[in-house]
């Protein structure tokens, strides 16, 4: 697609991902337990959407659901119009889990390139080099997986993620096990990247920095069951420097997300 | 590995010291002596043609074995409903003792037939259980990767549970090499011109205790060699397709 035609197409802001009155419950010893309830948010169309909420509230559930992984117990999931599963289907969703899952018999470019495989299209190695050197990975691209820290590892699941410019990307606290130094450098990356690109965006995280670090609007999810709590539009504009994040603004937000999270976590302790 | 060197010399020196001071009876020769006794040309030729005999059996049936297995794991990984048909089956071939199934063979795929036969039939089961267990070792995270790259059945299997099993595979037939080898002197039993198990049955009742345990010998030899030669090839492979 050419690069105009993709920023007409986000300038009329249609819904992306619209999830419509989704609730899910699981089975637990033949006990139904629900684990989101009435769930409806609007993703715009290139907006970075950052989903937050305590552990166990349903976050990755509704990622998901999203990337029909999961089918919704009742609800409506759809993208671009169209259900969740078909996007799967014709190749269009980039994933990056905090499990990287790559695969251990292949070279680092051999994983980058795996979306091409799965589609059954020929490698295009123009891509996949652009994308190693993206994520700085250029001179590991013959390394093994296990040969990576794990820094270098959910890098290359990222780039894996964006082989086939992806009309949306589904990202699961992809730096979730890293330590924070390395995921702060990392979410710096990630916003280069995204910002390169501009896909629909949803990312799971329960850190508030991360979430207004790289969003343009925060949805918070109460306990379990999930319910949508807030939502918050981050009014910083972009490249967000680290300077930014030292800002009265930021703390304020920051802090009043914390509180929010906080009082929740006590909610589901209580439970 | 060292352990397990010590451990094996300490069981060839209690064998040697039991066999050489008689200490369980007549029947328990030492190491020595069934050495001393192989050495001679002509004893030595006759080891030599009973174990080419055997070892072709215990090969052509590490062939057909694992072809059965992996195509008996390959029908239900493509056709999951079939895998209580298939998993019962393979048990019930497996529980049937096979002195009942030698005859079977004989009548159904001829004389020289049981050795292979049975060698196949012992290696079937261990590679059918094995690359399907293996078919299903990849992990959840990276099924649920392939599927939202939208990967077909097709390019899943090829991509994912294969390589996932390799490894598995390479285990099972690690595992299969003691079975065969008894499974191919088991077949012999039932009328093969020559082989180990030929030679075991003719000295057990010739009373050749020394010409007998040679025999024994050599298989288990077989078998050790076999089974190391695939433990190799499988520490290969789990570096490779291991994480």
């Amino acid at each position: 697609m050419h690069p105009s035609e993709q920023t007409g197409g986000r300038a009329s802001h249609s819904a992306a991902i619209s999830i419509r009155g989704v609730s899910k419950s699981f089975d637990l010893k033949g006990r139904p337990v629900a684990a989101l309830d009435s769930i409806s948010i609007d993703v715009a169309d290139g907006e970075f959407v950052a989903l937050l909420g305590p552990s166990g509230c349903g976050k990755s559930t509704l990622l998901r659901l999203m990337a029909a992984l999961e089918e919704p117990s009742s609800g409506i999931i759809e993208i671009e119009n169209r259900p969740a599963a078909e996007l799967a289907r014709s190749h269009r969703l980039g994933v990056a889990f905090q499990d990287h899952a790559l695969l251990p018999w292949l070279s680092i470019s051999d994983n980058v390139a795996l979306p091409f495989r799965l589609a059954g299209l020929a490698v295009d190695h123009a891509r996949v080099n652009e994308l190693l050197s993206l994520v700085g990975l250029s001179e590991f691209a013959e390394a093994r997986p296990k040969q990576l820290s794990g820094g270098m590892r959910q890098r290359a699941s990222i780039a894996r993620a964006l082989a086939l410019k992806p009309d949306v990307l589904l990202l699961d606290e992809p730096f979730g096990a890293l330590d924070a130094v390395t995921r702060r450098h990392l979410n710096g990356e990630l916003q280069r990247i995204w910002q390169q690109n501009s896909i629909t965006t949803v990312l799971v995280t329960h850190s508030v920095d991360e979430a207004l670090y790289l969003a343009d609007r925060i949805v918070v999810l109460s306990g379990r069951p999930g319910r949508i709590l807030r939502v918050v539009d981050v009014p910083f504009g972009r490249p967000r420097t680290r300077e930014m994040t030292r800002s009265a603004e930021f703390h304020h937000l920051c802090d009043d997300l914390t509180d929010a999270l906080r009082g929740l976590a006590e909610e589901v302790r209580a439970a | 590995m060292a352990h397990g060197t010590l451990g094996v010399l300490l069981l060839l020196a209690a064998w040697e010291v039991i066999g050489t001071y008689r200490l369980v009876g007549s029947t328990w020769p030492s190491i020595s002596e069934i050495v001393v006794f192989a050495a001679s040309p002509s004893r030595l030729a006759l080891y030599g043609r009973a174990l080419a005999a055997t070892a072709e059996a215990v090969f052509l049936g590490y062939l057909v074995g694992a072809a059965a297995g992996l195509a008996g794991a390959a029908l239900v990984a493509l056709m999951p409903a079939s895998r209580i048909t298939t998993d019962i089956t393979a048990a019930v071939i497996n529980a049937t003792p096979p002195i009942a199934l030698g005859p079977l063979f004989i009548v159904l795929l001829g004389h020289g037939a049981a050795p292979v036969a049975l060698a196949a039939l012992n290696v079937f089961f261990v590679i059918y259980v094995s690359v399907n267990a293996g078919l299903h070792a990849a992990p959840r995270a990276r099924h649920d990767l392939f599927q939202a790259f939208g990967a077909s059945r097709g390019r899943t299997l090829l991509r994912l549970l294969i390589p996932s099993a390799i490894p598995h595979f390479l285990t099972g037939l690690r595992m299969a090499a003691p079975p065969a080898v008894i499974g191919a002197i088991l077949g012999e039993w039932f009328g093969a011109p020559r082989g180990l198990g030929v030679l075991i049955v003719s000295a057990m009742q010739n009373f050749q205790i020394t010409l007998l345990w040679g025999a024994v010998m050599l298989a288990s030899i077989v078998s050790i060699i076999l089974f190391a030669a695939f433990g190799v090839l499988e520490r290969v492979a789990i570096r490779r397709y291991g994480d």
